[in-house]
């Protein structure tokens, strides 16, 4: 199969987001370097952009307050190329109303049915993806494989779905109200689709840390990044994948006991964390804040390679990350971008591309809630 | 604006589902210029069939006496027994005219965090069965979710040995372009595909 086309937004156009009333953006593919003093709506450019692929913020889960004061309903369209073509995408958001959805002018109901995996995003809060809870690193590297893999969303969320209604019934029993004979009825989802879920990270896990350590070098993070998957339980890294639906069914079975009386599922695929390394340090606890940062895009990089390889090479927002960077790596990120995808760059800094050997593919500036190309 | 009684029915039809109150509204319009017969056939057909209607004994669908007409039906084959959720998965069963069996309402399916446990379903009336009506195979054709299948598993475990167990297959759907087909059922149906 010929490789797939690259995700590139073409146009967005904004209405009553934040501290936006209107704007219209043309975009061309390649780098694009959104600059802008602080506080002009930088940021709120990369959150439409986002809404407008996956129909969720990627800063808020209160989708009022992305709403702009005063106004009744926010309205994205996003033009945007892909695998599936060419569409008009538009999504619109009143408080207390909930979404509308377009595609192409036709309303979608459901959100599954119409998001597209077509983003990559970096916030300066992304460090949480290295140095966050289990939890935060777990949804990163789900993110990815979600895009990259058809069927792993709805096996993931089938699992927790299973594992919801176990923790349930754990409770129950604990408190009385039911038997446990029902459990074995809850394991047996939880195993199958939990084995799959074990399956694709592990997978992906190996197939993002050679271009994790490549990236971490290249971006001066030094030599021996290393990612590994930290399973839960600790033994599952062992067994074959084709073996891993049983012994996760018979590890559900044999810790009952103990379960119901913690009143939940101790361990299996809920609780996998991500290794994050150079060398034999751990970056997740050990690294400095630049350390730290480095590897988070080190990380992103190396998913947008994943995804190229897998599925289709998404746009990447970067917002807000020169800043944080001394000028040498600042040069060396830009660089490593400009590999003919589509990225999104945004900075306080007018002079943040003066050091690139050429140009940005665009740069639009941002004042006073006004845009400049 | 409307009067009270027209309000009244608009509030009562709008709770009637797949009506929002527009259509209430339309439909309230429509009885009101029907003859006044019209109405009183539809509220005593309402009052007739509510009143009448109760769980058949014996597999706990809808029945106006004692049994049920599929229980009633001695042609039925009684070996064969298949379990449903709820009686309205009855009538596509029966309109594929594949089936001639009888059925068993188990009232739902097994969900705990909505505090459904097997105490709650007519489990334990169907395992009764089993041995009185000397059933040999029981078709499972609860509803292809995480709480239908989860309840076919525990039904499954509970009388394995007893009779044979079938779970309705999941698959394409007829006459469809496997190009349309979603990655779920396609997935599904080629797990279950068979030898030719």
């Amino acid at each position: 199969m010929p490789p797939a086309p690259d995700w590139v937004a073409r146009r967005l156009a904004v209405a009553d987001v934040r501290c936006w009333d209107r704007a219209e953006l043309d975009l061309p593919a390649g780098l694009v370097l959104i600059v802008g003093p602080n506080g002009a709506g930088k940021t709120s450019l990369v959150e439409a952009l986002v809404l407008g692929c996956v129909g969720v913020s990627p800063r808020t889960a209160r989708e009022a307050e992305i709403v702009r004061r005063g106004a009744e309903a926010l309205h994205v369209t996003l033009d945007l190329d892909g695998p599936p073509g060419a569409h008009r995408r538009e999504i619109g958001f009143a408080p207390g109303r909930g979404r509308r959805l377009r595609l192409d002018g036709d309303p979608v109901r459901t959100l599954a049915s119409w998001r597209a995996r077509a983003v990559l995003v970096f916030l300066p809060d992304e460090l949480r993806a290295v140095k966050g809870p289990p939890a935060a690193r777990r949804r990163a590297l789900d993110r990815v494989l979600e895009a990259a893999a058809p069927g792993f969303a709805e096996d993931l969320s089938g699992y927790q779905h299973a594992l919801a209604q176990r923790n349930a019934l754990l409770r129950r029993v604990r408190a009385g109200l039911a038997s446990e004979a029902s459990l074995p009825a809850w394991e047996a989802p939880m195993a199958e689709l939990g084995a799959r879920v074990a399956r694709a990270r592990r997978e992906g896990v190996a197939a993002l840390a050679g271009p994790f350590a490549s990236w971490l070098a290249d971006l001066g993070g030094g030599r021996g990044g290393a990612l590994r998957l930290e399973t839960s339980p600790q033994g599952l890294p062992e067994i074959a994948g084709d073996a891993l639906e049983e012994a996760l069914a018979e590890m559900l079975a044999e810790r009952r006991p103990r379960e119901i009386q913690a009143a939940q599922t101790l361990s299996g695929p809920h609780r996998d964390d991500l290794w994050i390394g150079a060398g034999d340090a751990d970056l997740r606890r050990e690294g400095s804040q630049g350390e730290q940062r480095t590897a988070a895009l080190a990380l992103l990089l190396a998913a947008r390679d994943h995804l190229r390889a897998r599925a289709a090479r998404p746009i990447l927002l970067l917002d807000d990350v020169l800043s944080e960077l001394d000028p040498v790596r600042r040069r060396l990120l830009l660089e490593a971008v400009r590999d003919g995808g589509q990225t999104l760059v945004t900075s306080a800094d007018p002079g943040a591309a003066d050091a690139l050997a050429a140009p940005p593919d665009a740069v639009v500036r941002v004042e006073d809630g006004r845009l400049h190309a | 604006m409307l009067t009270p009684s027209i309000e009244r029915l608009v509030s009562e039809l709008a709770r009637l589902p797949g009506i929002g109150p527009r259509s209430a509204q339309r439909l309230a319009f429509h009885m009101m210029k029907a003859p006044p017969e019209r109405a009183r056939g539809l509220a005593e057909a309402m009052i007739d069939m509510t009143e009448r209607l109760r769980p058949c004994s014996v597999c706990f669908s809808f029945a106006e006496a004692e049994l049920c007409p599929i229980c009633a039906d001695p042609r039925r084959d009684a070996s064969l027994l298949c379990a449903v959720e709820e009686p309205s998965a009855i009538l596509p069963i029966e309109r594929t005219h594949e089936y001639r069996g009888r059925y068993h309402v188990l009232g739902g399916a097994l969900s705990p965090i909505d505090g459904v446990d097997p105490e709650d379903l007519r489990i334990a009336e169907l395992v009764a069965r089993l041995d009185d009506d000397g059933v040999t195979e029981l078709v499972i054709a609860t509803n292809p979710t995480m709480s239908g299948e989860a309840t076919a598993l525990y039904l499954a475990d509970l009388v394995r040995g007893r009779v044979r167990v079938t779970r309705l297959a999941s698959g394409l759907p007829v006459g469809a372009d496997l190009e349309h087909a979603d990655e779920l059922t396609l997935g599904r149906a080629l797990l279950g595909r068979r030898d030719l």
